[in-house]
């Protein structure tokens, strides 16, 4: 009964949050509007003029150096645009029309490419579009500062001031452009490859075309895919919650174990689980593939004793795969999970012990009620972090499981692998990189869809007072 | 009285019994997680290279040749280049990132700017796609700029994507008290002197962990070096172990054991710092 | 060694909270004032504004008499103790003291290594800024630990000390730059209390040995009162009294003020007054509790508190009561109390009793009564003993505004009157209106404002005595018998002297009627423009910019004190897009021919004074004119005179 009020209020306060944003997002326009709108009804003749060219209205109120600068932004990136960035953004639309072709010569366009290139050209539009706003608030505060007699900041004071008041400018430069080059760029690219027939057949020089919501159909009804589609979702689901659950309640575990007052010598104890931890992933699974192989030691003593090898990790064995690939991810991930533990609970106030031992309360019921909430509060965050990367665990099936094995009833996949296996098998093994874009833009909104409900819904999100 | 006796005499049985099977259960977990390894050192030992030669888990004949082959016999497998070539990647992105993840963590920490909460749910929504989904692009990307098949490529990728993980720091940063920020300005400090003289010298577990972290994870990492190193020489350790098949297993275990070690050390010395890390990160300030 | 000047500071969130309100003080030097208060009243805001780590929204704030509203924290020659000490944890005693230092650069000649100046070109010294060497650091970081008694502690961490010796760190940091004013933001709250009380005391000395002025904040009212020379007790945002710590404790301007001060806290009642003749019945709600007290005492209060009818707060302190048998018998003001239990404290008890025979003593009603008491007596419970008041320190409080009705300045002289033909009589002197004062005939309340009697005039008074308080002087005169209170720039000696009074700040009731006293505001809307006009400045043709406060289509020229305060207030260019409200005095227009255009509804006559009614737009404006006026006028005000409000923010801006 409670559960079924739970569920029901939980998506009222869903609805409710969505529309007081809705209702708010006039306010939140309107106040970035107001702000450009004084600068267009009040902008003397300088501001205008730094419309025009940037830097001009700098120059104009005698501000060289930052005129000089901006005007030096301006002219790169007219040169850009003239040279590369025009024809990217083009290309960006039409992926290529001309098609190469070896026989008579003619260098075609690489579609794949020159989307990578209209992507560029797209991000450079959004940061000239920054400078530009950044060089009009500019002069626009240069005329304020002149209108009311205040003193304006001159350029040896501003450049200091980077070091000071502005100092986070100058130190995220580098990181935003790096993040936006090497994470953002990427992820915008794959997301605009799921809407392409880029893959198999077409790949350059072949020419790629826009082919709309094509790919997402296929997965989802159409062809080969839909069927293997939900059934690898369906497994990834499980081994999500099966293996984030053993890894936390493990490592939980262990660590409570770990600080029991009755056992002496923590650091050795402790050791063994770091042990596992600090050898690095792909060296334990390609042992325990070793492990696990018809010529292995485990097959070895089965053998030894009489039976007939068994072959654990072979086409065969769907469960038993599942159920060592479990194991073995917890052997990997549950000393991580343990040292967290281990220091989430020295925060644990003491006295809440006691006072429950002075009211009786067994062991199991302390764990129920005092710990367990404060540790799924202090760790919501990082146990919907650990069920993302779980969902998208790579390394595990990979390692454990042959490439080669293909399962009855998948197309191109085996029965234990994740959808992240499958989207790799797809793209690098095979060349479908449209259909395994758009797998991986599936997987982002199930996964994004989730966390966030899961954060939302947390306690740490709700009664952040409560522990404090 | 004896009812009292009897009370007292069950909870002590009671207790010596939890002891008993505390330590029967840590016994069983030790053994569990060394085992795997203690199977791995062995195997390096191990004369014959193949799996097939073993007694069960116990090599037949032992010997040193997995090393000695490891190091000398680098016609196909390169073991101490690859080793080199890691190393280098690792220092390098490991300075470059630490600087740049705290750089960032410091500033969403401090610094209350416009776009701080937009930048913090860009973070957040970006962390949530596989990473491997961008790997194609940067591969792409990285043949534009000819950096594929160059150490440095690696390098930049992992330099750049690094301060995505800023959150711990950031975490980190939030318990340092702003009156500190305040009493160094009252005495003239720019922000900048603050960072340097004052938030960095008290930040070292912060450090350490990044640092670890960073260094740690080209170690580990195959999908990235695979994609883009071509030259077996220009492997880095785990694309190269990861090129070694069955018969050479003893090999492997050998090349597998190497890197662990210095990398288990690390993690032992600074298990400290590590559990404050995750910790101080961890917990919703 | 600096005085303080805060006017009109205000401190507004962007979301509309105002944090401070309209906080006006002078402070000397070498005071040592106190901002207390509950948590969330301002004090800290106000204390970080003048250190410079808040943004003062609007307002001026000066040290030393230099402005220094935009200036960064380092540049304002103060030093900031915090409450969590914020030590460097990282360095040791010796480098968390000298840091400040460190940053510093002090004027210097230039000089070569061993000392001797180095001369330029023509043979004179170069000023040059130059950190401070180590000897000099030396030396003034260990006169700092000296004083404060932590020389040994200089190679330690802060880590390795306890809170009171970090305490002491910190003032030594703070100390050690021989800043202008001390800001302590609750430096004690994290020590226990023994320590508190040494520290106290440790504090106090240091004020008294460096001659600084120290600004304190703290929630602890007995910090406050025993260490400030001043002290301003806030809620709010509010400033609700700033006086000496006696003042305070005698003289609570407000019901927050008179609780908040003293331990235990004030006991309050509801009640109303009576007055009898010559005698004011204060009879208790909820209680047969009955006290009688002389009208004398009350003459200050307005005359509708006594009628019987309006409810409100009476309070007097637990050591302005007594149960001893001795006084009890002696006093004609007693109160039956039903003890309920006592609190043994040692040197003295807390008796809880109840005025109210049904009530338990318990939780604060406005029934229960906390009496001090002689040290172990012991009392029985559910006993009901009389106590006795001492009148001269029962204090009143409207009920809505929680105001004393005791002013030590009141705001007004209420007074019979009657009027016939143009005539006013009243304490037995007859006045002669002013045409302006177009009163019916009847008989009725005259009430004169204390700042509206003049010192020279047809009346015949006697001066009884004259009282400072906090730099008014407040006149108690007796005419034919009737007491009229004065406010007066000088004292004055006893006996005769003549008064008059200023006709236009009187109210007369009549019947229903009521004469308003002449608003002394004129408050108008408008908005402030900029225009350049090309003139000749040194020989060249320029743009000069010229301000302007728009009132009604009028340009008036804003001189600079006015703009600047303006341009200080408002940032970017909101100062171009905000409406404001100027306010000036009746006596600061001039006629002229041209100006704000006005209608003239009345010519007011005050005899003396002549003064125009006219209306600008849906404005009401009193001017002062020389005679007759009629028809159109057009005003012309003084803008160096002018009071500008923001009307957004609602912030007084000069």
């Amino acid at each position: 009964m409670k559960f079924k009020a739970k569920c029901k209020s939980f998506f009222v306060k869903l609805k409710n949050k969505f529309v007081n944003f809705i209702k708010q997002l006039p306010f939140k326009f309107k106040s970035k509007f107001a702000g450009a709108k004084e600068i267009i009804t009040q902008g003397n003749g300088k501001v205008m003029s730094s419309f025009a060219v940037m830097g001009l209205g700098q120059l104009l109120y005698k501000q060289w150096a930052k005129g000089a600068l901006f005007l030096l932004l301006q002219a790169g990136f007219i040169l850009y645009f003239v040279l590369s960035g025009a024809a990217d953004l083009f290309g960006l639309f039409t992926l290529g029309q001309v098609q190469g072709d070896a026989w008579y010569g003619i260098e075609g366009d690489n579609s794949v490419v020159m989307m990578l290139m209209g992507i560029l050209a797209v991000i450079m539009i959004i940061f000239y579009a920054v400078i530009y706003t950044a060089n009009i608030k500019d002069v626009y505060r240069t005329q304020c500062c002149a209108d009311t007699l205040k003193p304006a900041a001159g350029f040896k004071k501003e450049v200091s001031s980077l070091l000071d008041k502005n100092f986070h400018k100058t130190a995220l430069t580098l990181p935003v452009i790096g993040v936006c080059v090497f994470s953002i760029l990427p992820i915008v690219f794959m997301i605009l490859i799921a809407f392409t027939n880029y893959g198999g057949a077409n790949i350059p020089p072949a020419l790629v075309d826009w082919v709309g919501f094509e790919n997402f159909g296929r997965i989802f009804s159409l062809g080969e895919f839909a069927p293997t589609f939900f059934k690898i979702f369906g497994w990834n689901l499980l081994w999500a919650l099966l293996s984030t659950a053993i890894n936390y309640f493990g490592g939980l575990g262990l660590a409570l174990l770990l600080n029991k007052k009755c056992v002496k010598g923590k650091a050795i104890w402790r050791a063994f689980p770091i042990l596992a931890y600090a050898i690095p992933g792909f060296i334990t699974l390609l042992g325990f593939k070793f492990m696990f192989s018809y010529g292995g030691p485990i097959n070895y003593y089965i053998q030894a004793a009489g039976g007939e090898a068994v072959g654990f990790l072979s086409v065969n064995s769907k469960w038993m795969a599942r159920f060592i690939g479990l194991g073995v991810n917890a052997w990997i991930s549950i000393p991580s999970t343990m040292l967290l533990a281990t220091g989430i609970l020295s925060n644990i106030n003491t006295d809440l012990y006691e006072a429950a031992r002075v009211d009786g309360a067994s062991s199991w019921k302390q764990f129920i009620k005092i710990t367990l909430p404060y540790v799924l509060f202090a760790t919501t965050p990082v146990l919907i972090t650990q069920f993302i990367n779980n969902f998208n665990h790579f390394g595990i099936f990979y390692f454990l499981r042959d490439a080669s094995i293909r399962s009855e009833g998948y197309f191109l996949a085996n029965n234990t692998d994740l959808l992240i296996n499958w989207l790799y098998r797809m793209s690098i093994d095979n060349n479908y990189y449209s259909i395994g874009a758009a797998i991986s833009l599936v997987i982002f909104i199930i996964t994004s869809l989730i966390s966030l409900t899961v954060y939302v819904l947390s306690p740490s999100y709700k009664q952040e007072e409560t522990f404090r | 009285m004896n009812k009292a006796k009897a009370k007292v005499a069950k909870a002590k049985t009671k207790k010596v019994l939890n002891v008993a099977i505390t330590y029967c259960i840590l016994i069983v977990v030790a053994f569990i997680f060394f085992f795997p390894c203690l199977w791995l050192i062995l195997a390096s030992f191990s004369k014959s290279g193949s799996i097939y030669s073993f007694d069960g888990f116990f090599p037949s004949e032992y010997g040193f040749d997995a090393f000695k082959s490891l190091f000398t016999d680098t016609v196909m497998y390169n073991y101490p280049k690859w080793f080199l070539n890691t190393l280098f990647i690792a220092v390098m992105s490991c300075l470059f990132g630490t600087l740049l993840t705290i750089l960032t963590a410091y500033c969403m920490s401090r610094f209350r700017f416009k776009s701080r909460k937009a930048m913090m749910k860009a973070t957040l929504l970006l962390g949530m796609f596989p990473s491997f989904m961008g790997t194609i692009a940067v591969y792409l990307i990285m043949t534009q700029f000819n950096l594929i098949n160059q150490q440095w490529g690696l390098i930049l990728i992992y330099s750049a994507q690094a301060p995505m993980g800023y959150m711990v720091q950031k975490g980190f940063f939030d318990t340092i008290p702003y009156s500190i920020d305040e009493a160094a300005r009252i005495d003239g400090a720019s922000n900048f002197t603050v960072f340097v003289k004052f938030i960095l010298p008290l930040s070292k577990p912060m450090l350490v962990y990044t640092a670890l972290t960073s260094f740690t994870w080209p170690w580990s990492d195959f999908i990235l070096p695979k994609m883009l190193l071509i030259d077996k020489d220009l492997y880095t350790v785990a694309v190269g172990l990861m090129s070694l098949g069955e018969t050479e297993f003893a090999r492997f275990a050998a090349g597998s054991i190497f890197i662990a070690i210095p990398i288990i050390v690390l993690y032992f010395c600074l298990v400290k710092y590590m559990i404050n890390g995750m910790a101080a990160g961890a917990v919703k300030e | 060694m600096a005085n303080l000047s805060l006017k009109h500071i205000y401190k507004v969130y962007p979301n509309g909270a105002k944090a401070v309100n309209d906080f006006n003080m002078q402070i000397e030097d070498k005071e040592f004032i106190v901002f207390v208060g509950p948590s969330g009243c301002g004090k800290s805001t106000t204390l970080r504004m003048i250190a410079g780590l808040e943004e003062i929204t609007a307002g001026e704030l000066k040290i030393g008499g230099t402005v220094v509203n935009g200036m960064e924290p380092k540049d304002r020659d103060i030093a900031m103790v915090f409450q969590n000490y914020a030590l460097y944890p990282h360095m040791t005693i010796f480098e968390n003291i000298a840091f400040g230092l460190r940053m510093r650069r002090i004027p210097d000649i230039k000089r070569d290594k061993n000392g001797n100046p180095v001369l330029d070109k023509n043979g004179n010294e170069i000023q040059i800024m130059r950190k401070y060497n180590k000897q000099e650091l030396s030396a003034k970081v260990n006169e700092a630990a000296e004083i404060l008694g932590i020389t040994e502690y200089l190679k330690r961490k802060p880590k390795e000390m306890s809170g009171g010796q970090r305490q002491r760190v910190a003032l030594g940091r703070a100390i050690v730059r021989q800043p202008k004013v001390m800001l302590l933001d609750e430096p004690l709250s994290n020590l226990d209390a023994k320590l508190r009380t040494q520290m106290r005391s440790e504090i106090v000395k240091l004020h008294k040995k460096l001659q600084t002025t120290f600004i304190y904040v703290t929630h602890d009212q007995v910090e406050a009162m025993t260490m400030g020379t001043r002290i301003v007790v806030m809620k709010d945002g509010f400033v609700k009294q700033i006086d000496t710590p006696k003042n305070l404790y005698k003289y609570p301007a407000n019901k927050f003020v008179a609780g908040f001060i003293g331990t235990p806290q004030m006991n309050f009642f509801e009640g109303t007054l009576k007055k009898q003749g010559d005698k004011v019945v204060i009879d208790f709600k909820y209680s047969d509790a009955q006290v009688t007290v002389p009208y004398s005492m009350l003459m200050k209060t307005t005359p509708q508190y006594l009628d019987g009818s309006k409810t409100v707060y009476i309070g007097f302190r637990a050591e302005d009561v007594t149960l001893d048998e001795e006084k009890v018998a002696h006093s004609t003001a007693k109160i039956p109390v039903r003890i309920s239990h006592t609190e043994e404290l040692g040197t003295e008890t807390l008796v809880y009793g109840d005025i109210n025979m049904e009530g338990d003593g318990f939780a604060e009603t406005s029934t229960r009564v906390i009496i001090k008491s002689a040290g172990f007596k012991e009392y029985q419970t559910d006993k009901v003993c009389e106590a006795a008041l001492d009148i001269n320190a029962i204090h009143l409080f409207d009920i809505d505004t929680e105001e004393s009705i005791l002013p030590r300045i009141p705001e007004y002289n209420y007074l019979d009157c009657k009027a016939a033909n143009g005539n006013i009589t009243f304490l037995g002197n007859k006045l002669a209106l002013p045409p302006a004062i177009g009163c019916p005939d009847g008989s009725g309340e005259l009430l004169i404002p204390v700042s509206a009697v003049r010192f020279d005039g047809p009346i015949k008074a006697n001066v009884i005595s004259c009282e400072n308080i906090n730099g008014s002087i407040l006149v108690s005169l007796d005419i034919n018998g009737g007491r009229l209170y004065a406010l007066s720039d000088k004292v004055l000696d006893s006996g005769e002297i003549n008064i008059g009074l200023d006709f236009k700040k009187l109210i007369i009731k009549i019947g229903a009627d009521e004469i308003q006293p002449m608003p002394e505001i004129n408050g108008l809307n408008g908005k402030f423009v900029m225009e350049k006009s090309s003139e000749r400045v040194d020989g060249k043709i320029k743009n000069v910019p010229r301000y302007y406060l728009l009132i009604n289509g009028t340009k008036l020229e804003a001189p600079a004190e006015v703009y600047e305060k303006m341009f200080a207030a408002t940032s970017g260019r909101k100062v171009y897009n905000s409406a404001f409200r100027y306010e000036w005095t009746p006596y600061d227009f001039t006629l002229s021919e041209s100006g704000i255009e006005a209608q003239v509804s009345e010519t007011l006559d005050y005899g003396n004074e002549k003064f125009v009614k006219c209306t600008v737009g849906q404005e009401t404006l009193y001017v002062k004119c020389g005679g007759q006026v009629n028809g159109t006028v057009y005003l012309v005000p003084d803008a160096g005179k002018v009071s500008v409000i923001e009307s957004d923010r609602q912030i007084r801006i000069v």
